[in-house]
């Protein structure tokens, strides 16, 4: 209990004295995770809206597919891609392998289903007539889009926020493809695990911290938001 | 026959959901500036045949003429979108102000913000919409949101209006006053399309079509 309670306070003492090895993976893990979603929001949603509003075969077993890609685990698409980026793999010639570039493709892999299934029920809880108001009024496709994309603003500002939670703590596919290099691809899940190996858990206690934190804070801010918008009703 | 132009005509056309054929239409011509009340029991293929002509659901075939010009469905379909606006049994209201529902049409055409805002103005005054501009369309009763839709609609001037049972669940007072602005939009120059259970006499119509199992039997 003493080690737990001395830990905690030097975990403290490091996150507040701004301790710059600590607060460099948490930058880095901060700018890879929000690169990966930047980049993979676009196709999720064009996706999520392919998927409520298109009309094409197959449409009904890439929703499956997709619900079920929902639980990949990380660590998989780690070893997927590791093989595919290793000099031995067809895209080892890219040289990505332990970089942030394979960990950012990762990242954008685990983030995509889940976006876009959370998109897609989203979309589904707009009535077919809005996509349809909006088209015979005049929108082109990609104004209807914008336009239904905010009549769901906070299913969709739900769905980015659970994508970045679920990458940010991801661990298998970041060490496997990052490879947890000091200054380079360490980030916060690779650096806790790594000290926790070692049995130095102040630094992991610390970092777990501003996790936490971060996922409060952003569940916080949704709701703040939703609650206004359900006031104003 | 009309004396009237032709604006549109649909050939042949069919269309099957579900493996079920919902129209079956063999020629309808739509005259512009007329006013045509669709009547037929649910089902019978009214809002299938509204939804075509605004471009908004394409036939498995049939062959379309607009303005004299035998186009592919293709090209059809944007030239029903160009000129035709449908309006929904039960309105979809985006979720913003009335003002803003009313001008999101407008939004795609060039209008500077000043016309565009005198436009708006002017459509919410025709429907007795002026005080309620700042209110959330969500927020307002059935009529009020058909009243909405429908000066929407008539803010983009369409030369072919579709209305699809624009009275359905009203009370009395609303639907008379839904009945006067449809009056006033079919004497207005473009051509309405009324799908509707009610007597076609409330809409003083220049004709009348039945649908019934999808074929047009009048």
């Amino acid at each position: 209990m003493d080690g737990l309670i001395g830990a905690s306070a030097e975990a403290l003492r490091l996150l507040f004295t701004g301790d710059r090895e600590i607060w460099e993976i948490v930058a880095i893990s901060f700018s890879v995770s929000f690169r990966a979603i930047l980049y993979i929001v676009p196709l999720a949603i064009l996706s999520a809206f392919a998927l409520a509003y298109g009309n094409f075969p197959g449409r009904r077993v890439l929703i499956t597919i997709v619900n079920a890609l929902v639980a990949l685990p990380a660590v998989v698409v780690g070893l997927l891609l590791y093989m595919l980026l290793s000099s031995s793999g067809p895209f080892g010639g890219w040289r990505l392998l332990f970089t942030q570039g394979a960990m950012i493709i990762g990242q954008m892999i685990l983030a995509f289903p889940l976006l876009v299934a959370m998109i897609h029920v989203s979309l589904q809880g707009v009535d077919l007539s809005a996509w349809q108001t909006a088209r015979t009024l005049g929108a082109s496709i990609f104004r209807a889009m914008f336009t239904i994309m905010r009549e769901v603003r906070f299913g969709l500002i739900a769905a980015i926020v659970a994508g970045f939670g679920r990458v940010v703590s991801e661990v298998g596919c970041s060490i496997m493809v990052g490879g947890n290099i000091l200054h380079h691809t360490r980030n916060i899940p690779t650096a806790i695990a790594l000290e926790t190996s070692k049995g130095e858990f102040e630094q992991g206690i610390a970092l777990g911290a501003v996790l936490i934190t971060l996922a409060l804070a952003l569940n916080f801010a949704v709701a703040t938001v939703r609650g206004r918008d359900m006031a104003r009703h | 026959m009309s004396n009237l132009p032709e604006f549109i005509t649909i050939q042949n056309v069919q269309k099957y959901i579900s493996n079920r054929m919902v129209l079956d239409i063999d020629e309808l011509v739509v005259y512009q500036s007329e006013c045509v009340v669709v009547h037929g029991p649910n089902g019978s293929g009214k809002s299938t045949l509204l939804k075509i002509l605004a471009g908004l659901m394409t036939p498995d075939s049939g062959v379309a003429t607009t303005n004299g010009v035998v186009r592919p469905w293709r090209q059809a379909i944007r030239e029903f979108r160009a000129n035709a606006v449908y309006l929904h049994q039960t309105p979809y209201l985006f979720d913003r102000s009335v003002e803003d529902n009313i001008a999101y049409g407008l939004r795609f055409r060039n209008r500077s913000q000043s016309v565009l805002f005198s436009e708006v103005q002017s459509a919410m005054e025709w429907a007795g919409l002026s005080h309620l501009a700042k209110r959330n369309a969500r927020d307002l009763s059935g009529g009020e949101k058909q009243r909405v839709a429908l000066t929407r609609a008539r803010i983009l001037e369409p030369k072919l209006l579709l209305l699809d049972e624009p009275t359905a669940a009203m009370d009395r007072k609303s639907r008379k006053q839904t009945f006067s602005l449809i009056r006033d939009l079919a004497s207005g120059g473009n051509a309405v399309y009324i799908a509707t259970h009610e007597a076609a006499d409330l809409y003083q119509p220049d004709r009348v079509i039945q649908l019934d199992y999808g074929k047009l039997v009048v």
